[in-house]
């Protein structure tokens, strides 16, 4: 708008330029309120919760915090007006030490040791999740992309991602809990008396129990929370592959399966993979579908460390490697404690105080670290493989 | 984050151009190849053996049978059929949820209504009738006493502040010198007695410390220096050997009765009524008390007596699938056994309901002393905080009187064996307005309260959220440059990514402390609700959930400003239209189909949102005390979805309780489905024609 203006009617440009700087402060204060606001809540938690995770000397991590299992803090504090923070086990030891020094203990539940068990669980049901959303949701963006495009069937099928997708987590929290807690099939050989229905096999029963609050059962759960995600990603990548490939393929011959497998697919996989990062992520941070489906919040053991019945001195080796593996699988029967619901109960279920804050901002941080970074890959190496896949 | 509106991103983008590979090909792979090219890396792994050098006559291609069928499929249709009917997956996981929701819940209704039948058979909701229009008495007695505290403050506000400092100095000095004065205070009490000359040290030490306590306090500035140097004079001499309280501190107290006397009798008329107020229902709550312990103990018998069938018919079932004949017998003479009568309802209260003239005779005594109370209710005296509340209550004495001269008509319409129909249940729980459960006199499962809190809380996110992200996504879009696009973008994306339970934790650690705080600023003080009673409230969880809705409601307004036509553009740019024209009348109005469903799904997140609205809001089970006007947002509530995520975990399957939880889920998804189908009905019928 430099030109003078010619144009008789046009209105006094000077109130509409400076009518057009309002506005546009006003819209860029807005935009600008967001991302502050983000920033600062990250920046909040970034300073009082490195702190805790990092330290100034060798070796930078707070590897007690981040290598133990949760466990209830002892205070206790003697006559000098000094605290001396220990565990259950130090505790005793300490007051006799004091004699009468000693004044008063606190106990402050989850607060103390540190969150190896949370991690440990988060990571698992993650894991298990992953698995289940990428192989039912990659399979399904093959159909959307790759074999039918229309149709009625279709239009359902996309309906029902959209659905899905807008359906409450905690909702998927109750199904999880009906479906794969209280119903999903179990081989047993004596079976629950609340089953639904028990189907005799040659050496066992197949019968609907349940899983029990499990890993499994709420890696299921978040599968299907994170499979609209999942399922909308894939078929994006898929689509993104010049539709030249698949008509080259064809064009030599290829049935159509072969080109999904060579002319396709290798192109779509790290796409694909980048975009369930974010699946991940959000798999990672959900809380209301675990609370009822895997979650504890408090375990002094980490999945693999089931206790079994000791074994009489005179067993064998296959006695030994049966309670190996029970203790492997321990992984996916074992309900866990997860990084989330820790959170959940430190900032609710137990009184606040400075003992309490650490515990809480430490979680925080590592749970926000390691979600930031998950997403963070994925939008950063999203932008790589754009600029790498240019066709 | 699935992009949910409509099909732009989710449909092919092949649809368009008619492709060779799509359909119009044959599942096999075509027979005119030549070998050289068959076995290269493409090779198919069961055709290569039927390729000869000779082509066979097209009829023999056609009808030959195929190898490697399997059920009447081909390997590629078979690979078709795998994909398919994976992602039929999420159809059937929908069905799946309803289905599982169902099967919990739905024997909510039949389960409800049966604990209702009970409640009305053994004489609880008799005595609700007159209960629970009597309870509110206890909202408005507190509500005069706040009245008259109000009213008597400008009198003694300034002694009750000095006393309360004065007071409040002594503890902190106290509390500071605690572990010189505790050492000293135990071996005063030590057996033997400590030697002298250990106790003078002790003595000496906690002189020490208080003195410097005492020095280094702040005191408050209602105090004179001149009074603040007595106080601290006096306070340094604390010690746990004198019992008396430092001269100053008495002085204070007494001049603070004198006042508190003083108001006191320049109000008697208030005090009186407050105190008439909270004794007139005293007869009535008597009575009452008896009528309900009778009660409670046939529903208690009533309870008992079902529990113990459920067991029996367990008992029945078991006898019937076991085979051994011996054990059948067993269990059958066990079921036996455990066999009680149903309570008598109508014998075991009939003591209660003799007495119904009695009880509507001190109902009616009772509203008649109410009436009296609010007639002689006519003094206006005290503060601007008083007068209203005054009026208030003045208001609401007449109000309550009529419903509990209401109650009586009911209670004479009151029978005992009426049937609970389906209809009532449903009304119950629909329309309910009390969540009460765990309690020992009856759980109800009214579904009001819970969903008034999501809404509110639902909408004040909206309110928030709506103006900042469309605002946001037009700068974004229309005005930003590059630069400030590669920042804002992957900000606002990675709001996304920060977990909910987070949003909680801040909300409940930083949001909270922030909002009473600021709320206390006195040139905030014009706004409603201010200063805020509670940390945790709706506002405070509306903020969060408005955070949570940005990055949400900010994508889908940003693509559909992305989506409107460059034409669009173009023509009015060529009519002369300056960037703002263009921007407002062009470009957001072609948008606002995308922009309204972006909203819609915002809203759906909001108000699915679980683990915010469980740490933030408050958690308080009433409807919000909507009289307080737009202050309502500064008080706590329950949600929809907070209320599962609590209480699910302490409840037994199959209770009423159980399938309540799991009916909230069931209207949760409804909710959800309802929204969806909103935003793509918005979108479909505000579509831009296809340029």
């Amino acid at each position: 708008m430099s030109e003078p203006n010619l144009n008789p009617f046009a209105g006094d440009t000077t109130s509409s330029r400076r009518q057009e700087g309002v506005v546009r402060w006003f819209l860029r204060l807005s935009t600008t309120l967001i991302v502050m606001v983000t920033l600062a809540i990250v920046g909040h938690i970034f300073i009082k919760g490195a702190p805790i995770t990092f330290r100034t000397e060798f070796p930078f991590v707070n590897v007690k915090f981040l290598t133990e299992l949760p466990a209830t803090l002892h205070v206790i504090m003697d006559k000098q007006g000094r605290a001396i923070e220990t565990d259950v086990n130090g505790a005793d030891a300490i007051k006799k030490q004091l004699g009468d020094q000693f004044r008063e203990e606190k106990t402050i539940s989850y607060s103390g040791g540190g969150i190896l068990g949370p991690i440990v669980g988060t990571a698992l049901l993650v894991v298990v999740s992953v698995v289940v959303a990428l192989f039912l949701g990659v399979a399904s963006a093959i159909y959307l992309s790759e074999y039918a495009s229309h149709g009625k069937r279709v239009e359902m099928i996309r309906l029902a991602i959209l659905n899905l997708a807008g359906v409450p987590s905690v909702v998927f929290g109750l199904f999880g809990l009906g479906a794969f807690v209280l119903t999903a099939p179990v081989l047993t050989d004596a079976p629950h008396e609340r089953s639904l229905l028990v189907i005799p096999l040659l050496f066992t029963k197949l019968s609907f129990q349940g899983w029990d609050t499990c890993v499994l059962s709420g890696g299921f759960t978040l599968a299907f929370v994170i499979l609209p995600v999942i399922i909308t990603a894939s078929e994006q990548c898929l689509q993104a592959v010049p539709q030249g490939f698949r008509e080259t393929s064809m064009a030599l011959g290829a049935t159509r399966w072969q080109t999904i497998w060579r002319a396709v697919l290798p192109f779509a996989t790290p796409g694909i993979l980048t975009s369930s990062i974010l699946g991940i992520a959000r798999a990672a941070g959900e809380t209301a579908p675990i609370m009822f489906t895997a979650a504890l919040a408090f375990k002094d053991k980490l999945p693999w460390q089931k206790d079994l019945p000791a074994l009489p001195s005179d067993a064998g080796w296959f006695a030994h490697w049966e309670q190996n593996v029970e203790r492997f699988l321990g992984i996916f029967t074992e309900s866990v404690q997860a990084l989330p619901y820790h959170i959940y109960t430190l900032a609710a279920r137990i009184p606040h105080n400075e003992y309490s804050e650490r515990a809480q901002y430490g979680s925080v941080f590592v749970f926000l670290l390691l979600v930031a970074s998950l997403a963070a890959t994925s939008i950063w190496m999203r932008r790589r493989l754009r600029a790498k896949y240019r066709w | 984050m699935v992009n949910p509106i409509g099909s732009r991103i989710l449909e092919p983008f092949s649809i368009e151009s008619p492709s060779v590979c799509r359909g119009g090909y044959s599942e096999r792979p075509l027979k005119c190849s030549t070998s050289t090219l068959t076995q290269g890396p493409l090779t198919p792994t069961h055709s290569t053996r039927r390729v000869s050098t000779e082509r066979p006559p097209l009829h023999q291609l056609l009808l030959k049978k195929q190898k490697g069928h399997f059920l009447g499929l081909d390997l590629q249709r078979a690979i078709r059929f795998f994909f398919a009917s994976n992602a039929s997956i999420t159809i059937v996981v929908l069905a799946m949820i309803m289905l599982f929701l169902l099967r919990e819940g739905a024997g909510f209704l039949s389960t409800y209504k049966h604990e209702l039948e009970i409640y009305r058979r053994s004489g609880l909701e008799y005595c609700d009738l007159v209960d629970r229009p009597l309870s509110k008495q206890q909202e408005l007695s507190s509500k005069l006493r706040r009245a008259l505290t109000a009213s008597m403050d400008p009198i003694i506000q300034e002694a009750r502040a000095r006393r309360d400092a004065a007071f409040l100095l002594k503890r902190e000095i106290e509390e500071q010198t605690k572990l010189p004065r505790e050492a000293l205070e135990s071996a005063l009490e030590k057996e033997p007695p400590t030697t002298p000359e250990a106790l003078k040290a002790l003595r000496q030490q906690l002189t020490q410390a208080t003195q410097k306590a005492a020095n280094e306090v702040s005191v408050s500035l209602l105090f004179s220096s001149e009074e603040a140097n007595r106080l601290r004079q006096e306070m340094a001499k604390l010690s746990p050997e004198i019992n008396a309280l430092p001269p100053m501190l008495t002085e204070l107290g007494s001049v603070f009765s004198a006042r508190d006397k003083e108001a006191k009798k320049q109000f008697a008329e208030l005090v009186e009524a407050s105190d008439t107020l909270e004794e007139t229902p005293e007869p009535l709550r008597e009575l009452l008390d008896e009528l309900k312990e009778e009660v409670l103990a046939t529903k208690e018998a009533a309870v008992e007596h079902f529990t113990l069938e459920e067991g029996r018919q367990k008992l029945l079932q078991a006898a019937e699938s076991t085979h051994d004949p011996e054990e059948k017998a067993d269990l059958r003479k066990e079921a036996e056994a455990s066999k009680t009568p149903e309570p008598d309802y109508v014998e075991s209260i009939k003591p209660v309901i003799e007495r119904r003239d009695e009880l509507i005779q001190a109902v009616a005594k009772y509203a008649k002393d109410i009436e009296i109370a609010a007639a002689g209710l006519h003094l206006d005296t005290g503060t601007e905080a008083a007068k209203k509340m005054l009026a208030q209550v003045r208001q609401q004495l007449p109000e309550h009187a009529a419903e509990m001269r209401a109650s009586i008509e009911q209670l004479k319409a009151w029978r005992q064996d009426k049937t609970v129909s389906i209809f009532s249940v449903i009304t119950a729980f629909f329309f309910g307005t009390n969540w009460l459960t765990n309690s020992s006199w009856q759980d109800f499962f009214g579904f009001v309260p819970l969903l008034a809190g999501s809404m509110v809380i639902a909408l004040i996110a909206i309110v928030i959220a709506t103006p900042l992200s469309v605002a946001a996504a037009i700068y974004t879009n229309q005005f930003a440059s590059d630069r400030e696009k590669e920042f804002i973008k992957p900000v606002i994306e990675f709001i996304q990514a920060i977990p909910s339970v987070v949003l909680g934790f801040i909300g409940i650690s930083l949001v909270g402390d922030l909002i009473k705080e600021m709320s206390g600023w006195a040139w905030l003080s014009w706004l409603p609700g201010f200063p805020v009673q509670e940390r945790l409230n709706m506002f405070n969880a509306g903020c969060l959930l408005a955070l949570m809705a940005v990055p949400t409601m900010f994508s889908l307004a940003e693509d559909a400003l992305n989506n409107v036509p460059q034409a669009y553009v173009d023509a009015s740019d060529a009519l002369g239209a300056t960037k703002l024209q263009t921007v407002f009348r062009v470009i957001v109005p072609a948008a606002l189909s995308g922009i309204a469903a972006a909203v819609l799904l915002g809203l759906g997140r909001v108000i699915g949102e679980t683990m915010v609205v469980l740490l933030v809001a408050g958690n308080r089970i009433a409807i919000p005390d909507f009289s307080a006007g737009p202050g309502v947002i500064f008080q706590p509530a329950h949600t929809l979805t907070g209320i599962i995520a609590q209480e699910l975990g302490e409840v037994s399957r199959g209770s009423a309780h159980w399938q309540a939880l799991f009916m909230v889920g069931i209207v949760l998804f409804v909710i959800s489905l309802g929204v969806n189908a909103c935003a793509r009905a918005v979108v479909r019928r505000f579509e831009l024609p296809k340029a």
